[in-house]
């Protein structure tokens, strides 16, 4: 109930701006997810791309350095097997000219030391522990140990990597060759590799020993982690773990492995802000069009609509003084408020008729009510009674007074102008008699009545004038009787009443003037009178018509619908 | 119909503001939409400076280290700066004062006394700058955070390194360097206490030193010769812990006495290996450079401080456990 009230009182132009924001923000939130999946999406691809380029990069570097250590091992294999003096002088110049390298070992089957070689360090007399010695147990070309510390000397503890190979002497011993690199190449390298804004490399082995890595400071502090036991695990490929972008390459050559970590979030976090502040504005900007728009729709429509409705209410309230003026708007409400002008003048103009309609029927029965009062007739008529009584004609006069009576009765009917056909026509008889009475039979009248006719209704004082006429100007002063015949019957829809008489009749011109001439006579309505009031009762179809010949006789025929008393309302 | 004389007018304006909506509306997405200006360079870096102890040791070289990690991370000017001798409270003062006039946001301080530099840490907090603690405390309330090894617990740890041995009475020297010095005292505490557990254990002296090799060296060779029967002797920083370790190399004692020691640097592991010294106490001074730093970041941007004292950790190392793989970790730094 609640809710239908309100939504009555919305304004068109409010529902406009509503429904066009709703509409423009749904989209724009639609629109907005929409590109930040794909923008993500795109961004996570890019970042894997760009990724993987870098850890692809570091990985040949990587691999031109191992092949780099794979020659230099070649090389000590192919001196190793000089003669003494030339042999240390060949290790030596080698470990001036790679400052990369601290040291080189030789070692015989059972792990001896034979041999060792570095730049200008001093090997300690009893080392506590030789962390870059480690049988080896194949016959790769390459062994590359994890990270350690070199201790086979005094006072320095390089970092170093161990890369070890099985070699024969010049005597055709096996031996055990170890060499402890220091990685400040590659350490340079990978430490410059950026991916994004914060990502970065680091070599892992597959064992999931760090080999390298940008922060090794901060990992060995215990101030940063990284999850070599999930790394270790995965195969090569890029992997997302939550916003961190995992890239990992193996080398061919050796089991490193090149681990690029970049971020997705810190690249995709910032534009998504800056989506959402576009679209914000745009939203904005959309709210402020829709309020304008609908600031001039209602303007232009829904305000000039609005004076339309108040304008009709008014016109409800009273129509006869309202003034219409014309409303300005779209051309749909200017095309509104023409035609509500033409009705207005139309139904104003139909109002005004009726008026007069009104007061001109109300005049014409208070006439014809007048003059059944006419005090001419009913002091003839006592005068008549009172000589019968003289004359001791008392069955006589007792008719005149019921007569009389019964005239006036029908004559009053309640005030209803309209009665049956049956009491019209008593009407008319006891009018008849009474004149008959009085103009001492001289003349005759009869009826002839179609019974079925009698229901109906018509007005009252309908057939009484006519019939006075006919006395007064038809009749009066004829020497030969006077005849009048009344006449009802019907056709169709319709009643005809007729009174024919056979006096002095009328021109043509007479029985038109008849029709149209207020009643000179004071003694009687008019003719005229009967049938202005039949035809504001019925239309302009029914009424009298009037036929005349000059000493022949007048028939006066009045035409009236047959309506019955229950259908009396509908007129 | 009362519409405006002039409605044209009106609608113009409003067209007129619409589209200077619009304007500005556009010239934003534009602006979000376009090429990101990226903001950098010296002048909007924000300035910390490191006042420490000494500048000279491997404990303090690594806390560079450390600190100059973060500053990079974070884009942050760092200063390194500390008296040439580890008593000289005077300069720190002067050095303090010198941050503050040059601007410096947050002052990442290590106290040579406890007590005489708390004035000029009061007057720089007192001028807006946050003060950060690493590695020796100041008698201070004005510290924002203190980032530093538990020296208590440290001290306990030499305690354990001692009651490890098996010697049947222990007599114990104490060299411990500035008697100001607040680190030095609590790990001092911290190791009486955990040795007076110890029924063997007999503290025969303590002796405080400047804080230089020299100094300790020519302190350890009296102590032992007005004590022969000391057999342990505990130290508790870098330069001290040489000074000992040199002066039993010299005397020829290294069989006979065990020497706990503290912080790490070449020479210290050479003796830690040949026997002059018998346990170091490793702290984490990269991690305190680090952190350090990272808390200064954080105080000059607001952010949460997760915790206002933070423990940097331990290890105790041994000539048997010095090249387990966390051991060289500890023991080694790596650049």
């Amino acid at each position: 109930m609640k809710a239908t009230k309100i939504n009555e009182k919305i304004s068109l132009s409010s529902l406009l701006t509503g429904t066009v924001i709703a509409i423009v923000l749904t989209v724009l939130v639609f629109v907005l997810l929409f590109f930040i999946k794909l923008y993500e999406d795109s961004m996570e691809l890019n970042s894997i791309t760009s990724s993987e380029q870098a850890v692809v990069q570091v990985m040949n570097t990587l691999e031109n350095y191992t092949n780099d250590m794979a020659e230099i091992m070649k090389m000590i294999s192919d001196n190793i097997g000089q003669e003494r003096d030339g042999r240390d002088n060949f290790f030596r110049n080698f470990m001036n000219i790679r400052s990369d390298v601290v040291s080189l070992t030789v070692y015989n089957n059972d792990g001896q030391l034979l041999n060792c070689w570095s730049d200008g360090l001093e090997l300690k007399e009893e080392p506590r522990q030789n962390l870059s010695y480690s049988e080896i147990k194949n016959d790769k070309e390459l062994n590359i140990s994890k990270p350690h510390v070199e201790s086979l000397f005094t006072e320095s503890y390089p970092w170093v990597v161990t890369i070890s190979q099985r070699m024969k002497d010049s005597g055709g011993e096996n031996i055990q060759v170890f060499m402890d690199i220091r990685f400040s190449n590659i350490a340079n390298y990978v430490d410059d590799v950026g991916i994004g804004q914060h990502g970065y490399c680091f070599i892992l082995d597959t064992d999931g020993n760090i080999i390298y890595h940008p922060q090794q400071q901060l990992i060995y502090s215990r101030l940063k982690e990284e999850k070599t036991e999930e790394l270790k695990a995965l195969e090569d490929g890029a992997y997302i773990r939550s916003n961190v972008i995992y890239t990992i390459y193996t080398l061919e050559n050796c089991d490193w492995r090149v681990v690029g970590v970049s971020y997705v979030d810190e690249m995709i976090t910032d534009k998504v802000k800056n989506m959402i502040r576009v679209c914000a504005i745009l939203l904005f900007l959309v709210l402020i069009t829709a309020l304008s728009t609908g600031l001039l729709f209602s303007r232009f429509f829904s305000t000039p609509a609005n004076r339309l409705a108040k304008a009709m209410g008014d016109f409800e309230k009273e129509a006869e003084n309202f003034r219409f003026a014309q409303v300005k708007g779209t051309s749909e409400i200017i095309s509104l408020s023409k035609s509500f002008g033409h009705m207005v003048l139309r139904i104003q103009r139909l109002m005004e008729k009726v008026r007069e309609e009104e007061i001109s029927l109300r005049k014409t029965e208070l006439k014809a009510l007048q003059a059944q009062i006419n005090p001419h007739f009913l002091y003839n008529t006592l005068d008549s009674i009172t000589w019968m009584c003289e004359e001791e004609r008392t069955e006589e006069a007792i008719e005149m007074v019921n007569a009389l009576a019964r005239l006036f009765r029908i004559s009053i009917s309640k005030g209803n102008e309209l009665i049956p056909l049956e009491k019209e026509l008593q009407h008319a008889q006891s009018y008849l008699k009474i004149q008959n009475f009085r103009y001492k039979n001289q003349f005759i009248y009869s009826f002839d009545v179609d019974e079925a006719c009698l229901n109906y209704l018509c007005n009252k004082i309908t057939l009484q004038p006519i019939i006075e006429n006919a006395i007064y100007h038809g009749l009066n002063g004829m020497v030969d009787t006077g005849k009048i015949d009344i006449s009802i019957h019907q056709a169709d829809e319709d009643i005809f009443l007729t009174v024919k008489d056979n006096g002095v009749g009328m021109t043509a011109e007479q029985c038109i003037e008849i029709l149209h001439k207020e009643s000179g006579d004071r003694t009687g309505i008019g003719i005229k009178n009967v049938n202005d009031r039949i035809k504001i009762y019925f239309g302009a179809k029914y009424g009298l018509s009037i036929t005349s010949e000059l000493d022949v006789g007048t028939c006066v025929e009045i035409r009236i619908p047959k309506i019955r008393e229950d259908d009396n309302e509908i007129k | 119909m009362k519409l405006n004389k002039k409605p044209y007018l009106k609608v113009l304006c409003g067209i007129l503001i619409l589209a200077a909506c619009y304007m500005i509306g556009f010239y934003y997405i534009a602006k979000y939409l376009g090429p990101k200006e990226v903001e950098s360079g010296e002048g909007t870096k924000h300035y910390v400076a490191i006042i420490t102890k000494s500048t000279t040791s491997d404990f303090w070289k690594t806390v560079f280290a450390g600190a100059n990690a973060a500053s990079t991370e974070y884009n942050l000017t760092v200063t390194f700066d500390g008296p040439d001798n580890e008593e000289d409270y005077e300069t720190q003062n002067r050095m303090i004062k010198e941050a503050v006039a040059n601007g410096a946001e947050v002052i990442i301080f290590s106290a040579v006394d406890y007590n005489a530099n708390a004035d000029a840490i009061n007057q720089a907090a007192k001028r807006g700058v946050k003060i950060v603690i690493i590695d020796s405390a100041v008698n201070s309330d004005q510290i924002s955070s203190s980032i530093s090894t538990d020296n208590y617990e440290a001290g306990k740890m030499a305690g354990d390194a001692v009651i490890a041995c098996e010697d049947e009475v222990l007599n114990v020297g104490i060299v411990n360097f500035d008697k100001n010095s607040a680190n030095g005292q609590q790990r001092e505490e911290g190791f009486i206490e955990r040795v007076s557990t110890d029924s063997r254990i007999n503290i025969v002296e303590t002796i405080n030193v400047i804080s230089t090799i020299e100094d300790s060296m020519e302190g350890t060779k009296e102590l032992l010769r007005n004590h022969p029967e000391i057999n342990v002797i505990a130290t508790f920083n870098e330069w001290t812990s040489l000074g000992v370790g040199y002066a039993i190399e010299e005397l020829g004692l290294a069989e006979r006495t065990t020497v706990v020691a503290f912080d790490s640097n070449v020479v210290s592991v050479g003796m830690l290996e040949t026997g002059e010294v018998d346990a170091l106490i490793v702290q984490n001074p990269y991690a305190m450079g680090y952190l350090g730093v990272e808390a200064a970041y954080n105080l000059i941007f607001n952010l949460a401080i997760n915790e206002t004292e933070v423990d940097t950790s331990t290890t105790l190392v041994t000539r048997e456990n010095m090249f387990d793989d966390e051991c060289q970790k500890v023991l080694f730094p790596f650049n």
